[in-house]
């Protein structure tokens, strides 16, 4: 199975779900197996619940999390109690969840546990920080439902992303839709002089003139971008926004005379909320986007069978989303790959 | 009164308190609950505790009191004889191993302040490898039988393939007997800890008032505070008293607190001078540095003698209330009243009030303070009031603030046997700039 090689390169990945019941977690356990542990230190947590026996939305059978012997897990102090392995409790941080104070354990005996770790992508970004003092080599974070947020490249340097027939049961459907989110999480990352003025920026919507002068055009996000009446494209070479990228700011600049001469800059693609429409116009009239920070998107995992029984041809699918994103894609359930 | 309800009282004392470095929810939970303390040996005990800490360098136990967590739940819930479970017998574990480390420290350091309990029959209990470390879990050595458990659990699940039926049921009875056995060893961890429970409880309080001493310790070193002398007598001083918060307000604008002196004993005190001269800070600095002495924290003073108190009274005359439906005057005159009461119920309270009757007709209010002062004849506290009334009753301790010199203000109180009221108003009004027409009008009116 090639791509546990390619994530210990990382000290710290995410993966992240395009939907519900897409086979996330079946992945991260996937990982979890293979895992060198004996060359590797490993702790894992997730943003939020996660791993109960049950989906809470659908009521279909999730796979709950395996941690062998020796790794290293966050989860919050009503699941520690319900844990069915045997470990040695070595801290209770100060992140607290809804259910409760988050607790790090180490795997003495192997089993089964549910995961629930800081549900905010800043008490993440905490927990990263602070694991290391147990001498980590490899942070798992186990992402939420939809929400992209945990692989954000500030928190995770890798990611792996999880998509299925629970995202549409029409494989054409599915793999444009993968491939959207996938040419995001591929943008390139910003080449000018003023990317480190620009990472430093805390919010706001600013731009970067023809001269490198910075200009704040006094908004708060670009949810308020009708606020201004004049075309802020006028003399930049960048429009970066720091929080959300919107359809209504992008089809903005797409409407401005001087599209093919700026550049659209946002922090990194979680704040990437356009539809695929209204970016599709805006790179056909020659506009392009750029990141401050990347992450790198080891592979693609599918689920065929959706929650409502449908379901998709494996290798059709694999194939199909194969071509048209150019990275490695693997149905897990479907084919036991060996080490 | 709590040192929480004390924060309502508004003379800076939420400053002092937010300023205040300490390091544990409980330090802060315990400095909250605190009650005012009113007797010598009291006050006496608690300076001698920080004057024992003042000196020492203590950031290397307030950093490891950055780690105290509040566990008197667990506590309780171990008095009442529950079966802890693994999250509980870890924190009694972390909170015996803490205190041991911290308690090393203490004397390596020569602190008395405060002693802790002995706890190495606790981290014996919970560490049976002798491992040293906090962390914990059921270990092994608590139970042959659990260890031969987890042993055929661990060769059962192997990496954690799948399991055929047959092995997922022998799983499922192993880990029903793992948690049983499990829940044994805590049951009588639990009973061995009941013992404890009390050097456990005083551990946890010991640590949070030493996590508050050393805070009020560097508050000290960082503010430039005195310890107070506790006077025998009713008999109060300041040298170089200054206003903490306002000191820091000025500092930012680039300017110096003027600290000022004062001294009285019991009888009434009416201090006069110029509009903007500083006498409600004054007042609200005497307010402070009795709660401050009296809740053991440094006191704002180059030096100084407290008379302890039961109560302090700071009425700045704010007290309309459009709710209860009363005026500014009648509130104000409630107010005060409640403070009559109170000293003719023989308490000894330090009563502190800006400018009473202000908001009526000169006339009348002079006689208004006047009278107040004749019912006040003597207390056993304090009673200080500000004014710019002309009081004739002599039996009044006057201070008078220097005032304008040269265009400048001059904010030393000095004892003045006149009650001739300073007659600076205009030139203050003229000195910040108001409408010049206005200032001339003014004289005019004031010369005809």
């Amino acid at each position: 199975m090639p791509f546990i090689n390619e994530i210990l390169k990382y000290d710290t990945l995410s993966i992240v779900g395009l939907e519900k019941n897409v086979g996330k977690t079946e992945c991260l356990n996937y990982i979890l197996r293979r895992l060198p542990l004996q060359e590797k230190k490993v702790a894992v947590t997730s943003i939020g619940i996660d791993g109960e026996n049950k989906d809470q939305v659908t009521s279909t059978k999730k796979p709950e999390i395996y941690l062998r012997e020796g790794m290293f897990l966050s989860t919050a102090e009503t699941h520690y109690r319900e844990r069915r392995l045997v470990s040695e409790l070595v801290e209770i941080t100060n992140e607290r969840s809804s259910l409760g104070r988050i607790v790090t354990a180490q795997v003495i005996v192997g089993g089964k546990a549910l995961i629930s770790g800081p549900s905010s992508g800043v008490s993440l970004r905490r927990w990263v920080e602070s694991i290391k003092k147990y001498d980590i080599d490899l942070a798992i974070i186990d992402g939420a439902i939809s929400r992209l947020s945990s692989a954000s490249p500030a928190i995770s340097k890798a990611m792996i992303l999880s998509t299925g027939a629970a995202l549409s049961s029409n494989i054409n459907t599915l793999v444009q839709k993968t491939k959207f989110v996938v040419e995001m999480i591929g943008l390139d990352k910003l080449k000018d002089e003023s990317r480190d003025t620009l990472c430093d920026i805390e919010s706001g919507v600013w731009g970067v003139d023809n001269e490198g002068n910075l200009v704040d055009f006094k908004i708060t996000s670009a949810l308020a971008i009708n606020t201004i009446k004049v075309d802020i494209t006028k003399g930049m070479k960048i429009i970066y926004t720091v929080g959300a990228l919107t359809d209504k700011l992008l089809n903005l600049i797409a409407e401005s005379k001087n599209i093919k001469n700026v550049t659209l800059v946002v922090k990194d693609f979680t704040k990437i909320f356009v539809s695929e429409a209204a970016y599709r116009i805006f790179c056909s009239r020659g506009g392009n986007i750029r990141v401050l920070q990347k992450s790198k998107l080891i592979a693609v995992c599918v689920n065929p069978t959706a929650p409502n029984g449908y379901v998709l041809d494996s290798d059709i699918l694999c194939r199909k989303l194969r071509e048209a994103i150019k990275l490695p894609v693997y149905d897990i359930v479907k084919n036991e790959y060996d080490i | 009164m709590t040192f929480k309800s004390a924060l309502e009282i508004d003379c800076g004392l939420r400053y002092m308190y937010d300023s205040l470095c300490i390091m544990s929810s409980c330090g802060r939970k315990m400095l909250l609950a605190r009650e005012m303390m009113t007797t010598e040996s009291e006050v006496d005990a608690y300076y001698s505790r920080l004057k024992n800490i003042l000196d020492k360098n203590c950031s290397q136990i307030a950093h490891k009191l950055m780690y105290l967590k509040d566990i008197h739940n667990t506590l309780s819930r171990l008095a009442d004889g529950t079966t802890l479970d693994d999250i509980e017998l870890f924190e009694i574990k972390h909170l015996a191993i803490l205190s041991a480390q911290i308690g090393n420290m203490l004397t390596e350091q020569e602190i008395t302040a405060v002693t802790l309990p002995q706890l190495h029959m606790v981290i014996e209990i919970l560490d049976p490898d002798n491992l040293n470390i906090p962390s914990f879990y059921v270990y092994d050595s608590y139970s042959d039988e659990l260890r031969e458990v987890r042993k055929q659990m661990k060769a059962l699940q192997g990496q954690g393939e799948d399991l055929t039926d047959d092995k997922r049921q022998e799983l499922a009875t192993l880990l029903q007997r793992h948690a049983d056995l499990e829940l044994e060893v805590r049951k009588h961890l639990s009973r061995q800890l009941l013992t404890y429970t009390s050097q456990l409880r005083n551990t946890l309080d010991n640590l949070a008032s030493l996590d508050i001493l050393i805070a009020k310790a560097t508050q000290i070193k960082e503010m430039n505070l005195c310890l107070p002398r506790i006077e025998k007598e009713t008999y109060t001083l300041y040298n170089n008293m200054f206003h903490p918060a306002v000191k820091a307000h000025l500092a930012e604008q680039g300017k110096d607190f003027m600290p000022v002196d004062i001294t009285f004993d019991r009888e009434p005190i009416t201090i006069i001078g110029a509009n903007m001269g500083g006498k409600s800070v004054v007042l609200k600095t005497l307010a402070l540095n009795q709660l401050l002495a009296q809740y053991g924290f440094g006191v704002a003073a180059h030096d100084c003698n407290i008379n302890l108190v039961e109560d302090i009274s700071l009425c700045i005359g704010d007290e309309q209330s459009i709710v209860k439906g009363v005026s500014s005057f009648a509130g104000e005159i409630l107010a005060i009243n409640t403070v009559i009461g109170k000293i003719k119920a023989g308490k000894k309270i330090l009563a502190l009030i800006d400018e009473p009757a202000r908001t009526t007709n000169p006339i009348e209010g002079t006689a208004l303070v006047e009278g107040l002062l004749q019912v006040i004849d003597t207390t056993h506290g304090a009673f200080i009031l500000t004014t710019h009334y002309n009081i004739v009753n002599t039996r009044v301790k006057r201070y008078r603030v220097k005032g304008l010199i040269n265009g400048k203000m001059d904010y030393t109180l000095e004892e003045t046997r006149c009650g001739d009221v300073p007659h600076e108003a205009i030139a203050i009004a003229e000195s910040i700039g108001v409408d010049t027409e206005w200032i001339a009008y003014t004289k005019k009116n004031l010369n005809n």
